[in-house]
């Protein structure tokens, strides 16, 4: 098969996607930003792996899907991971926690942060740890280059890492602010998180990925505080490489969907 | 009857104002404005019959992704509307699957120009209130068109552009579309004269482009819209834009018209 790969970077896990594809006799191209133009030319491919979350890999998963070539993950349910607000609805609707939020320009903020304060900022169109601030004070809003903002109330307490591939599971704690590639330590996961990781996974069907949680100090209530549908697995510790599993879990779901 | 009206500062003070004095002779009216609205996702309680929404902005759009999750309450337009209309690439691509004519279109990086010779380069996401500022180039017989937009904000969209096959008419056809009501207009080409009003004519309808405005805001999900054709020589339209924030103030009578559709669509 011929299969297009729709990723930022052509190494890391895009890479080991590619090699594996390409060892059982399929061919693989990975569209960068270097070289995705998006027409028709895309429709020759038999399938497509959308990666990225960025923009211009969107507008071509949203194009691939509305021209009927099969495309893992759906391109609207990887938007409604990177807009924060459908993001709050996904994790909601699976009947989980996520923190209150607040969005307005940065005057309107700057009138009952005193009340509010601490909060965390983030890209309303980008999940992720990048561009995440704690935000104690007026002093620390100036800092903020949007005038629209985008904060979640700070909950305190430890941070978890959760990563999951079906009903296998990989759990780290996550030091405050890092990216999913900082060191991190192995924890066994608790009951609770054994069943958050089921409810999302079960509701809205999403066969691996991770969700960023908050257990909080004062309730042990966890918040999902970000999720995400196709992470790089930097910090999968079981032992065994993920990237096998979820090429096979691709396959699977893209001979499903031709269906 | 209580209507909220959701804008921004720019739409409130310059294009609503007739829509807010005619609908405060027939019903109350909630104003959110959007530099002074914080949205807040434990206090949302709202009582109004219907919304109409007259902006884009970021803030916009979350309330009214909101209202859709959390009430019953209709808004005029839909988040799925505004959000595909200013995503030219979505639009365009939803609309000529769909089989309404758009000119030929790409999405490139910089270095990889468009298939065709003659091109509009316009910005990817058109959802600020700035106007189009073009920068014309003629290289070997081809007329490349460059919004200045699409230029300042290449770095956001990993410097891609969206581009659009320039197609050459003699007029802009407007076409504004309140529910099923449609008003038709033409005017020269901004290229020929950016000042739109001065060339501004109304015109008969014309069967053709009211079937593709009507198919393309059931597509988009527009219930109150403005889309563009341009047409070619040998009389073909190509629709070349669609807009969830018309003025209507362009049209006659067009606050009032406006109004009436939204207290009707309130009793509903």
């Amino acid at each position: 098969m011929n299969i297009g790969l729709l990723s930022k970077r052509t190494t890391m896990l895009a890479g080991r996607i590619k090699q594996f594809y390409e060892e059982l006799g399929h061919n693989v191209t990975i569209f960068t930003a270097d070289n995705l133009s998006i027409n028709e030319s895309l429709l020759e491919y038999d399938f497509f792996i959308l990666k990225s979350k960025r923009l211009i890999y969107l507008y071509a998963g949203f194009f691939i899907k509305a021209h009927g070539v099969p495309i893992f993950p759906d391109p609207d349910l990887t938007y409604k991971h990177k807009y924060r607000i459908d993001a709050h609805y996904l994790i909601q609707q699976a009947g989980l926690r996520s923190p209150n939020f607040y969005l307005g320009s940065k005057d309107v903020i700057n009138n009952f942060l005193s009340k509010k304060a601490p909060l965390v900022s983030k890209s309303l169109m980008d999940s992720g740890s990048k561009d995440v601030k704690f935000i104690n004070s007026n002093k620390d809003l100036s800092t903020l280059d949007e005038n629209v903002v985008y904060f979640e109330e700070k909950i305190k307490g430890t941070h978890y890492l959760m990563y999951f591939i079906d009903d296998e599971i990989s759990v780290s704690e996550k030091p405050p602010l890092s990216n999913e590639h900082a060191p991190m330590t192995e924890i066994t996961p608790s009951q609770d998180m054994i069943e958050i990781l089921r409810k999302w996974r079960e509701y809205h069907d999403i066969p691996f990925g991770h969700l960023d949680v908050i257990k909080e100090e004062s309730t042990n209530n966890i918040y999902v505080v970000d999720p995400g549908c196709f992470p790089e697995f930097s910090n999968w510790k079981r032992g065994d490489d993920p990237c096998p599993k979820i090429c096979n879990i691709i396959l699977k779901r893209i001979s499903n969907i031709k269906k | 009857m209580k209507i909220g009206i959701i804008v921004d500062r720019y739409h409130l003070e310059r294009k609503t104002q007739n829509l807010l004095k005619y609908l405060k002779s027939k019903a109350n009216v909630s104003v959110y404005i959007e530099e002074e609205y914080l949205l807040n996702s434990n206090k949302f309680h709202f009582d109004e019959d219907i919304f109409f929404v007259k902006a884009k902005g970021d803030i916009i759009i979350a309330l009214v992704k909101m209202l859709e999750n959390e009430t019953s309450i209709p808004v005029i337009n839909s988040f799925k509307g505004i959000w595909t209309a200013f995503h030219r690439f979505v639009n365009c691509t939803l609309l000529k699957k769909a089989g309404i004519s758009v000119p030929n279109f790409a999405l490139n990086p910089e270095k990889i120009p468009p298939s065709f010779d003659n091109y509009i380069s316009k910005n990817i996401i058109d959802q600020k209130t700035y106007a189009f500022n073009p920068d014309i180039e003629k290289l070997d017989g081809n007329l490349h068109v460059r919004d200045q937009r699409s230029l300042r904000e290449k770095s956001f969209y990993d410097n891609y552009f969206f581009y659009q096959e320039f197609i050459k008419s003699k007029w802009e056809y407007k076409i504004y579309c309140i529910g099923r009501e449609l008003f038709y207009y033409k005017q020269l080409p901004v290229l020929v004269n950016p000042n739109k009003m001065e060339s501004r004519k109304k015109i008969d309808e014309i069967p053709e482009l009211g079937e593709m405005v009507i198919k393309a805001n059931e597509i988009i999900d527009l219930k109150i819209s403005s889309v563009d054709f341009l047409k070619t020589k040998d009389g073909k339209f190509y629709l070349t834009d669609i807009n969830s924030s018309p003025n209507f103030d362009y049209i006659k009578k067009g606050a009032k018209i406006v109004g009436d559709y939204l207290i009707k669509q309130a009793k509903r």
